[in-house]
């Protein structure tokens, strides 16, 4: 996101404006009303008697609310106004805006107000790559709104302004006069409605000018998503911070697919990527499962719903697949893009097994469960009968829409992330290792769920039987002897892709790694080849395509860690664990507590402070799930059977930490835990900010400890 | 001359049970225009378990396009869910019963994927 712009956003419709609330679009300012990924509004412009106005402040009210303190003028050093202007906006289904002039004189003022009005309707994908639009524009002047509309063939979008004062419409906007007493003010209120189909089908506004206040659905179920999840309680305010902030912004990444009548599940990133992702909402998840189970069982249904049934070239789809991503814009409609939905991930469809096994862990849901085994099934028929594209028993991907299709197919899916030590590329298709780690869990879970739920020995049997297997070729085949770690793939001719990488964490986290191996995995990953101090770099220092700031070569990937460390702990590398957890989430303080995608991969000592990597996305919705694994992986919280387990391993620095009123199968459970474990580069309990008089009154409470209150 | 259209929900209706609806519970409705006159057919779905009639009873879900159209998305042709967002296909009332029902709709003829593997077979 470019510097100075405002979004505010409720499910996929979100406004990106300028200070002043402005709306034009360029080719670097990608501001504009967006809904179902087309660009509604391209152009929203506000002028008093022909004058653009200065802004003073702005004020995030929420996610989804915005007020602009604004005056005339655009005064360089010091503005005497004898007016000024509110912009209060609330995202909807389109936006409302309430202006207020208030006239701070003594004398009576009349005001020409004039709002320029255009929309572009492009596509998202349209706005990042600049293409040219193939259908026809229309403006229709109403008695008391002005219609903006796009048709190509039968593909109609429009955009509805009116507004509560008297206004004169014509093709590029409305005009309004103001007429304001001494110290008076002066209101309306701007609705501007997007509509999809032909004929207009309208969806109804969910507010209305009647109403005292403009109110978005979101905002009530904003306090009850506070207030539902588990309490934190820490002598450490950063993480209490942090911990706030990715509550708050799982909140604003919910988006509630058509299909799923209002149920929301996490979208992938704010505000470009707030659509369904395959991967992103399933990892996205697994990392809130101890906190709500509700966004993983509304994952599960809908990309269950949406699962791969037919071989399609165009959409990489095959049946069992489970989708990567979904799109609504003009772009998909007429088959330029593939998004309707494509299915071009290699690891998504593993994954779903997978949460839907920690899904149940956590919640004791078994109906889900049986609802959901014809889709489990095919998810993990579809490893062995279409993910095999070798014929070597290795899940790999290659695509088939060699156009519009994605190359890379897994997390890191950025066109040099897949490397040899020496720097070169391989050739397709890849095996990449954490493939296989996924698959091999997905394997060891559904032979679980078969067992437990589906009441299905055999099934269960043939299962672990081919995970077993799958472990022992694997723990051969991709290890690397020299280095003592995994390769991060096999190319197309069976050759170790030898780069070291943070996939080895994942490896860990599928359970996929020898035990007998794992000491020297270990000694990889906390090696200073890739930790940095803050977490472990997506690529090893010394790799041939090592870059501190390449996206996934180098980088920090707080997601990355956040599974690592839950990888770190499944192997029983409490400490390890606790290191990664305390080097994010000293990171997280410098951004207030909002991880980015991604940061440098610079030393801790070398710059003291995490060099930020530039996305366009924040929050992202596996950065903000991070925090919430790490939070896991401290405490140790670990379902067994009814009951949680937890076996607290925390960095000093952290006095005391409780997590109150956990939700799962048992209830609710408390969990409590005290720093310990020593971390390099971590400074004392005083530089962190702590208030030093809080420590000596907590009663020190020592490791396991447990309390069932339900 | 060829009804794909009709052709489809008479073999749909033959099949009884179809696996892929397993999920998939409610009454859709298909107005199928063709020139002036529309061509009616409702599916009533229970969890798999499939009937096909010419009723014209209230749906969960009915789905509105012209009879080309719909003969190409049943052949594999073309692809449902986009011509929705086109609005070439209308759709009125709960769309999640349509995604499930689009999974009996054909795939494209030509599959990469499914030559490779006919490859792959013959060379073992």
């Amino acid at each position: 996101m470019s510097d100075g712009l405002v979004q505010i956003l409720d499910g996929n419709t979100f406004v990106v404006s300028d200070s002043r609330g402005d709306i034009e679009a360029s080719l670097t300012d990608p501001t504009g009303l967006f809904s179902f990924d087309t660009r509604f509004l391209s152009k929203w412009i506000l002028t008093l008697d022909g004058e653009r106005l200065n802004p003073l402040s702005v004020d995030d009210l929420q996610y989804f609310e915005t007020r602009f303190f604004l005056v005339p003028g655009t005064g360089t050093v010091y503005v005497d106004a004898k007016l000024s202007v509110i912009r209060r906006r609330a995202v909807g289904d389109g936006f409302h805006e309430e202006l207020t002039l208030l006239n701070h004189d003594d004398k009576p003022v009349e005001i020409t107000v004039r709002i320029e009005a255009a929309s572009d309707f492009a596509d998202l994908f349209e706005v990042k790559d600049a293409l040219k639009k193939k259908g026809k524009y229309s403006a229709d002047v109403e008695k008391g709104s002005l219609r903006l509309g796009y048709s190509r063939e039968t593909y109609r979008r429009e955009t509805t302004i009116s507004s509560s004062a008297p206004a004169t419409f014509d093709e590029t906007g409305l005009t309004l006069l103001a007429q304001i007493e001494p110290h008076g003010a002066w209101t309306t209120d701007l609705d501007v409605v997007t509509a999809a189909g032909v004929g207009g089908t309208y969806t109804t506004p969910k507010y209305h000018r009647e109403g005292s206040k403009a109110r978005p659905n979101m905002e009530r179920s904003l306090d009850k998503w506070l207030e539902d999840a588990p309490r934190l309680e820490s002598d450490w305010e950063p993480l209490k911070t942090t911990y706030r902030r990715s509550l708050v912004d799982l909140a604003a990444l919910r988006f509630a697919p058509p299909v799923m009548g209002g149920k929301s599940l996490p979208a992938a990133g704010l505000p470009w990527f707030m659509t369904m992702f395959g991967r992103d909402s399933i990892f996205t998840s697994l990392q809130s499962l101890p906190f709500t189970s509700e966004l993983a069982a509304t994952t599960l249904l809908a990309l269950g719903d949406w699962q791969g049934s037919r071989l399609d070239d165009f959409r990489d789809e095959d049946p069992g697949r489970i989708l990567h991503e979904m799109r609504y814009g003009e772009m998909t409609a007429f088959e330029e893009r593939p998004h309707s939905p494509y299915y071009g991930a290699a690891d998504a469809t593993m994954l779903y097994v997978v949460l839907l096994d920690e899904y149940e862990r956590w919640s004791g849901d078994r109906k889900l469960v049986r609802d959901l085994e014809q889709q489990a099934r095919a998810a993990l028929t579809w490893i062995d009968e279409y993910a095999d594209l070798m014929g070597n028993g290795y899940v790999s991907y290659k695509r088939r829409n060699e156009k519009t299709g994605l190359e890379n197919q897994c997390w890191k899916d950025s066109w040099d992330s897949i490397s040899f030590s020496n720097g070169e590329i391989p050739g397709f298709p890849r095996a990449t290792c954490e493939l296989q780690g996924y698959a091999y869990d997905a394997k060891v879970r559904g032979a679980r769920l078969a067992r437990l739920v589906w009441k299905d020995e055999a099934y269960a049997d043939r299962l672990e039987h081919e995970a077993a297997d799958l472990k022992r070729r694997f723990n051969r085949d991709f290890w690397v002897e020299d280095g003592e770690y995994f390769a991060l793939a096999l190319d197309s001719d069976g050759k170790q892709v030898d780069a070291l990488s943070s996939n080895n964490g994942h490896l860990l986290w599928s359970g996929i790694v020898d035990k007998k191996k794992a000491k020297a995995v270990v000694a990889n990953l906390m090696g200073p080849r890739l930790f940095s101090g803050w977490g472990i770099r997506t690529l090893a220092d010394g790799e041939g395509r090592y870059n501190p700031i390449g996206y996934h070569v180098g980088t920090v990937w707080p997601f990355d860690n956040s599974f690592i460390a839950w990888g770190l702990r499944r192997y029983g590398f409490k400490d390890e664990a606790a290191q990664i957890a305390a080097g994010i989430l000293d990171a997280a303080n410098y951004f207030q507590g909002r991880l980015p995608e991604a940061f440098g991969g610079y030393a801790r000592e070398l710059t003291k402070y995490p060099v930020q990597y530039p996305t366009a996305c924040s929050p992202q919705a596996w950065s903000t799930g991070a925090p919430l694994l790490l939070l896991r992986t401290m405490l140790g919280l670990e379902p067994i059977g009814e009951n949680l387990l937890i076996d607290p391993v925390l960095a000093q620095g952290i006095g005391r930490l409780e997590l109150l009123d956990i939700p799962g199968r048992w209830g609710k459970i408390d969990a409590f835990g005290r720093g310990r474990v020593k971390v390099a580069g971590r400074r004392s309990q005083r530089q962190l900010g702590l208030a030093e008089e809080i420590m000596p009154k907590q009663k020190r409470k020592n490791g396991k400890k447990g309390r069932v209150t339900a | 001359m060829t009804d794909p259209t009709g052709e489809f929900f008479d073999e749909l209706g033959r099949r009884g049970h179809e696996p892929m609806l397993r999920k998939a519970t409610g009454v859709l409705n298909f107005d199928i225009t063709d020139g002036a006159s529309t061509a009616h057919w409702s599916v009533v779905v229970k969890k798999g378990d499939v009937s096909v009639s010419r009723a014209h009873d209230e749906a969960d879900c009915t789905l509105t396009t012209d009879r080309p159209l719909f003969d190409a998305i049943v052949k594999g042709e073309k692809n449902a869910m986009a011509a929705i967002l086109r609005g070439e296909v209308q759709i009125e009332g709960d769309p999640e019963l349509l995604v499930l029902f689009q999974r009996v709709f054909a795939g494209p003829a030509e599959s990469t994927r499914r030559r490779e593997t006919a490859v792959a077979g013959r060379s073992s």
